[in-house]
Parts: structure tokens; sequence; C-alpha cells
């Protein structure tokens, strides 16, 4: 009898069990198999991407060829940057969207089972689905991001109206900032969808939390209450971080959105921790 | 009576079900038997106005199922246990059946009393098990007390209480002259159910004949004869135009002769016999026999045999 | 065969009951699983809690506000402005009861029950309609007393002023109207996320993105008669922009949207495999 053969746990064919740090690798790739498989994975983004640099674009274009009509004090106010990402506020719903998917199309068919009995380190799964999905929302972002700043900016100066280019002042920063953001509200989706495991109740937490409540308070004036509240929605404080209206420095906008995702990480992984499958 | 003439469906070019005719008739347990794809489940939508035929008709009791006033006190189906919805209790769930065909809470009762399904009744069918979907399933085929019954793999998660209990319903069922077709893989229930089979294979119908003569037919049926004397009862009987198989041990194995005959020649010829008995192979033989070529979705790892 | 106790003869039953049979068995599906109570629920806290919270908000801004600002100024819209946020509920809610049956597989029992499928469709939005309307123009009322007593001494209205019964009552509306186009829209996808996506999109997604985000007269005329838009003029008691004229021509173009997307539906229903 082979060595092999006689040690526990060798399997049938001979393999041993992947050591600890290989067992995450495998549980990334079992969810990076999983997300490719599924046609509406690959679609929705695909569709989303068209849909953004069309919509950006053609922003861009109606506000290019009016530039030549506007007053001397509304040219000195025209924002090259900020026409070209006006259709974030709409991106970060299909980031937040998409993420939601991606936590809860496992719930609906029971695959979570099948999942959880692979890979019973329930922590394991979730960071896994949280790493593809932050690597994934990341190079979508990247690419949505560059490619309407190239195409927008292409119409911009085609059109003889103020534009910028990547080596001018903040503009990376910017650029980044979008991708920072749209990456965050993709997470925010995901952990939403592990916490609240039905994909209506995810998407519609999305669509409230994303856009609807922050423009609904937005009406509210401010008073002590809302003050305080209000302008923590990821909304805005994307918002904060991009154009900072309030002139400070963009930096804890950046770290409150990192706190929404932190804070919901933690809540999908107790959740997943302490419930049946 | 449920009647298929040409029935035909074609998906996307390729034809699941090819122009079959079949009737089954009310007062035997009629088994549906096909390998995985054949288009069994196609042919019970169709049946039940699910799938609409590419051409070809199917009737219950003469009328399509749209033109039925009641469906459910015609015809009872079970196709799918789990299409509950999981948040909704058995007893709903039964009763939003009943009202959609105007049969009373009362019945509702009744039936889930009947599958033994009584004391879980209002809790969530989310936490069922298997058997229990199955059993609600049969409960809400059984609504409407309809002469023609429809089940698809009813004994699948059933326990062997349950499995004994579901075989003896069937057959009551149509002893009281009700039509029941059933769809099947599991070989020995089968046996021990049907009255009457119809094989599908890749869409063609194979075989439609009673299960008797199924089994004898393709069974290839033998008989084991143990006597004193092997060698010389093997030469007899070789002389009497059966093939003799002699095994180690000395048992016979004859085809070609009944057990009738071969006792009468023993009888002839002086033999002492120990032991005379008719081997009939399963319905699985017979069934494998008759389906091996159209079998769609082969394992690679050959089964022992 | 044995005649049960209970069951019905099946001779010369007459359409009518037949409706009523498909009527009560959708009535005894809709109330048998929590998301009916839930959402309903939802929504009746966001809109009357928000109702307060709105009139008490804008009862100072009013008050600092210009001359012009204050004429402008629409105390019954205000105060039930967070029908736009629980718009959602109903929505998911409206899809829901058409999609949930196709994800578990149910659509074929119901089928198989009543194969008369445009029958299905009809009663369940009719049951749909009668209870999501009940519900929505109580919580709208509700809503409104308790909004306009949060914004006086500011102005606001009382019940009897001219346009405030129609734009209440018109709340009510537009949530059972917006409900029955996230039905149809189920029955059209088939699949939950994607008919969520579908119903929002037309909703929030595409008034955004024609109003604020791509400038431009065309777009702004197409964002004025997206179905959201032109519906929550029914909840107005002042009107502006392509509405002058009143609550009911923008209920009337949601409507519009309503009946096309259940011509959909129902030669869809009719026409597919289950």
């Amino acid at each position: 009898m082979s060595a092999r053969a006689a040690a526990p746990g060798a399997g049938s064919a001979g393999h041993a069990p992947p050591a600890g740090y290989r067992r995450a690798g495998a549980a990334l790739a079992a969810e990076w198999i999983k997300l490719r498989s599924l046609r509406s994975m690959l679609l929705t983004p695909l569709l989303g991407t068209v849909a953004s640099i069309g919509v950006s674009a053609s922003a861009v274009r109606h506000n290019a060829t009016g530039y030549s009509h506007l007053d001397a004090v509304q040219k000195a106010q025209f924002d090259p940057l900020g026409t070209n990402f006006n259709f974030v506020v709409l991106g970060i719903l299909l980031f937040g969207a998409l993420g939601a998917l991606v936590a809860t199309n496992e719930y609906g068919s029971g695959l979570i089972r099948t999942t959880l009995a692979a890979t019973p380190q329930r922590g394991l799964v979730l960071a896994a689905k949280a790493v593809l999905a932050g690597l994934a929302a990341f190079a979508l972002a990247v690419v949505i991001v560059f490619t309407t700043f190239f195409t927008g900016q292409a119409i911009l100066s085609g059109a003889h109206a103020p534009h910028v280019s990547l080596g001018d002042h903040y503009v990376l920063a910017h650029l980044l900032g979008n991708v920072y953001y749209m990456t965050a509200a993709g997470l925010i989706g995901l952990f939403t969808g592990v916490l609240v495991r039905s994909a209506a109740a995810a998407i519609t937490s999305m669509f409230g939390l994303l856009l609807v409540l922050p423009v609904l308070a937005d009406k509210i004036t401010p008073d002590a209450v809302t003050r305080h509240t209000v302008p923590y929605l990821p909304l805005n404080l994307g918002d904060e971080m991009l154009h900072h209206h309030q002139g400070l420095s963009p930096g804890p906008a950046v770290a409150g959105l990192a706190a929404w995702v932190l804070v919901l990480a933690a809540a999908a992984a107790l959740s997943l921790r302490g419930r049946d499958a | 009576m449920i009647e298929a003439r040409s029935l035909t469906k074609v998906y996307g070019g390729k034809a699941a079900v090819d122009g079959i005719d079949f009737q089954v008739k009310p007062g035997m347990v009629t088994g549906f038997l096909g390998p995985n794809g054949a288009g069994k489940s196609t042919t019970m939508r169709m049946i039940l106005g699910l799938d609409r035929p590419t051409s070809g008709t199917v009737s219950i009791g003469g009328r399509r199922y749209q033109g039925q006033v009641w469906p459910l006190h015609e015809v009872g189906a079970l196709l799918d246990a789990r299409a509950v919805h999981p948040g909704r209790s058995a007893y709903d769930h039964l009763r939003s059946l009943a009202a959609a065909n105007g049969i009373a809470r009362a019945r509702v009762d009744e039936v889930l009393e009947m599958v033994g399904l009584a004391s879980v009744a209002r809790k969530r069918a989310g936490g069922f098990s298997l058997g229990m979907f199955q059993r609600l399933g049969i409960a809400g085929a059984l609504l409407g007390d309809p002469g023609t019954l429809l089940f698809d793999e009813p004994v699948n998660g059933l326990d062997p209480e349950g499995i004994s209990w579901i075989r003896t319903f069937m057959r009551s069922l149509a002893a009281e002259g009700r039509t029941v077709l059933v769809s099947s893989h599991l070989m020995s229930e089968m046996a021990l159910t049907a009255d009457h089979l119809l094989v599908i294979g890749r869409g063609r119908m194979i075989a439609d004949m009673p299960l008797s003569e199924l089994m004898a037919r393709d069974s290839g049926g033998r008989v084991e004869v143990r006597s004193a004397d092997p060698q010389r009862m093997a030469a007899d009987l070789r002389a009497a135009g059966a093939q003799v198989t002699l095994e180690p041990d000395g048992t016979l194995g004859v085809a070609g002769l009944g057990s009738r005959q071969i006792g009468e020649l023993a009888a002839e010829r002086g033999h002492v016999l120990y032991q005379l008995r008719d081997v009939t192979a399963s319905l699985e033989e017979a069934y494998f026999r008759l389906t091996g070529e159209s079998v769609e979705y082969r394992a690679a790892v050959p089964v022992a045999s | 065969m044995s005649a049960q106790a209970g069951t019905v003869p099946h001779r010369g039953i007459r359409l009518d009951s037949r409706l009523r049979a498909t009527a009560r068995s959708e009535w005894i599906k809709f109330r048998s699983v929590r998301s009916g109570p839930l959402a309903l629920s939802a929504t009746a806290l966001t809109v009357v809690a928000g109702a307060w919270l709105l009139g008490d908000a804008n009862r100072g801004s009013y008050l600092a506000a210009s001359p012009a600002g204050q004429a402008a100024f629409d105390p019954v819209f205000t105060v039930l402005q967070a029908i736009e946020l629980a718009q959602l509920f109903v929505g998911a809610l409206g899809v829901l009861t058409v999609t949930g049956e196709y994800a578990s597989g149910l659509i074929r029992g119901t089928f198989v029950a009543t194969p008369q499928r445009a029958q299905v469709l009809a009663m369940r939005a009719l049951v749909f309609a009668v209870v999501v309307w009940a519900c929505c123009t109580a919580m709208s009322f509700a809503a409104f007393f308790l909004g306009q007593s949060a914004l006086s001494p500011a102005k606001h209205a009382g019940i009897g002023d001219p346009g405030v019964l129609t734009a209440v009552s018109g709340a009510g509306l537009y949530l059972t109207l917006v409900g029955l186009l996230a039905m149809f829209i189920g029955v059209l996808v088939r699949h939950t996320p994607g008919a969520l996506a579908a119903l929002f999109g037309i909703l929030i997604v595409l008034p955004v993105l024609f109003l604020s985000i791509i400038p431009g007269k065309i777009t702004q005329n197409l964002g004025e008669y997206m179905p959201g838009q032109a519906g929550e003029q029914a909840f107005h008691q002042l009107h502006s922009g392509a509405y002058a004229l009143g609550s009911w021509p923008g209920l009337g173009v949601l409507a519009a949207y309503v009946a096309v997307a259940a011509f959909a539906a129902f030669a869809l229903i009719l026409k597919r495999d289950a």
C-alpha cells in the first residue's frame, strides 16, 4: 500500500487537500468561474459600459455645441470634467445593482448551499466574493471612466470648448476618484445583497439608498438632524469627494465611502456566519 | 382517456416529441418510461396545455385542456413538487388552487389528511423536506377528485412507507375507473404498479403494450434447473432443442423450453429434479434492451453488471 | 367516480363564476405571503413619516423665501414628495407578484388550475390594484393631514381648497398605476432582477438622464413625458411645464404607458409557453 493511498483524506484520486492559502486561491477561482459563466453577468456590464459612454458623449456634445452661445459669466463657470462625468450619478446605480446581483444570484437557486458545502469557511467565501467583485468593479470602472474621459475631452476640443488632458492639475485624481466611487458602490451593493439575501430587496435598497433618498433629502432644508445625516449618504459623499463644494479636502469623503463599505462588510460577515444557508 | 395524435413539439429545430400517437385508457395504471430527454416531460406539459404542440393534437376525454371548464375536476397533475412559493403555508397553497376551481375549503382539509400533511399544514412550505413537497403535490392533484391523474416521478423522496402508500393508492385510483398516467425512472416500482407501458425514446414511441407482454417479449426468460445428474439432463434438453448453459455448481440455465415442458421431459426420462424455476428478466433489463440506442445522456463509467 | 363532499359539479358553470373563482384564488395568494404587508407597510411608513418630516423642514424655508418663491410653493406636493421613494416599494411588490411565480415554477400550477391565462393576469391585476389603491389612498390622506399640520403657520392647504382633493386622491392613483406598470413589466421580463431594473430604469433613471444629465430641449420635453414625471403631476396642486393644465393629463400619460405594457403583457402571456 503506497504512502499516498494511506494518507487520511487523500481521496480516491490520490490528491491531497490544498494548504490554507491555496484554499483562498481556490475559493477565488470558484467565484470567478461562477461569475463569468453567467450570461447576464457579462452582458450587463457590457451594456452598462456602452450606455455610460453614450450618455456621457451625448451630454458633452450638447454642452460643447452650446458653449459658444454662453455669456461671459457662464463661460467662466464651464466645467469640462463635470459635464463629462455627470453620468456617474447613474453609474453608481449600475455598479450597486451589479454588486447586489453577484451576491444574491446564488440564493434564488439554492446554489449558496453548494458553495458553502464546498467551502465551509464562510468568511473566506465572503472575502472571495468581495475581492472578485471589487476587482471586477475596479476594472470595469477604469474602462468606463477613462473611455468616457478621452471621448468627452475629444468632443470638447473638437468644438473649441475648454477641455483638459490627463496631465493637467487634479485631472488624474478626479478620474481615480470616480473609479473609487463606482467600485465602492459595487461593494456596497454586494454586502447589502448578502445582508438581505433577496435580489428584489437588494436592488430596491440600492436604488433607494444611492439615488432616491439623497435626492429627496436634498429637498429638505438643512436642520439639526439632516445636517448631520444627509451629507453622509453615499451620493453626497461622492459628490463631496469629486467636487468639494464645501471647499474642504476630499479626504474625509473618501474615508466616508470606505466606512460605508467596511461597516456593511462587517455586518454581512456576521450575518453570513450566524445564519443558516 | 388521454389521446394523442401525431403529437409533435419542435424546440429550436430539434423535435423533442416527434409525431407520437398513444391512448391512455381508464381503469389501469399506465407507466410512461423513457431515458432522460426522451420527451416525457414535454409530452406531459402538452397534455396540460402548458406548451403548445407544433403540430398534432392531444386531448383528455375528447377535449383540449383549455376547453375543460373546471380543469382540476377533470385532471389532477403532479409535475414539479417544488413549484410552491416558499413563503406560503401548505394550507394556503392548496386553498388558492381550490378556490380557482370552485372547490370548497373542507376538501383542502380532506386531501391534507389523506396525504398525511395535516399536522404541518399551516407551516411555511419553504421548510418542507422533499417527501413533504411530494405529498403536497399529490394532495394538489387530488383536490378536484379528478377522473384523470398525471404523476411525474411521484415516489421521488418518499420513504418506504410513503412509496408503498402511493403505489397502493395509484392502483386503487385506477381500480375506481380513473385514468392514471405515471412517469418514473424507478423500474422496480413501475413493475409493481403499472399495467400498461408507454416507452418513449428520442421523441418517438418505442413500445406501447401491456407490462406482461413487454416482460415476456424482451425478457429473455430462462428456466433454472437443478437435478441429480446435470450432465445427462443437459444432453436430454439439448436433444429436445433447448440452449443449455451448465454452471460450475451444476445449475442448468435453459432457454427455449418452458418450465412445464422441462418438467414433463424430466419425468419421461426419469430425472430427479431438485429445483425448477422460471427466471424472468426484470423490467429494468427489458427496458435497457428496448431503449439501448435511444439513450441520449449516457455516463462514461460503465455500470457493474 | 365517487362524488366527494365539497366539490362542485361541472355542468352549467358560467363565465362570471369562473372569474370570481380566479379572483378569489388570486386574493388568497396575495394575502398568504409576507411581501404584500411588508411592502405596503414600508410604503405607509415612508409616505406618512416623510410627510411630517417634509412639512416640518419646509416650514422654515418657506418663511424665509422670497415672494416669488412663496407663490410657487406647492404645499400638497411638498408634503407628499416621499412618494418618490415609496414608489420603489410598491413597484417591487408589483414585480414580485408576477416574477415570484416564475422563479418558483408555481406559474405552471397556476396555469394548470386556470388555463385561461388572460383571466389569471386580469384578476391578479385587479386584486392587486384594489388592495394597493385602498391602502395608498388611505395613507395619502393621512400623510396630507399630518404634513399640513406640520407646515402651518407656513402656507398650507385645507382639504377643501381648489385642486387639493384631486391631488391627494391622485397620489393613491399614481402609486396604483406604478404598481400595475411593474406587474406588466414583470410579465414581459419574467425575471426578478431584470424586471426591477427595467421598472426602476423607466421610473427613475430615464428622468434623471433626460432632465439632469443630457441637456437640450428635446431631452427636456422627453423627460417631462416619462411615466414617473408625468404621473407625479397627479399629486401637485400647482402645475407647470407641460402640465399647466392639471393633474389628470399627467395621470393620463402614465395610464397610457400602463395600457401599452398591459397590451404587450397579455399578448405575450397567451403566446408563450409557460
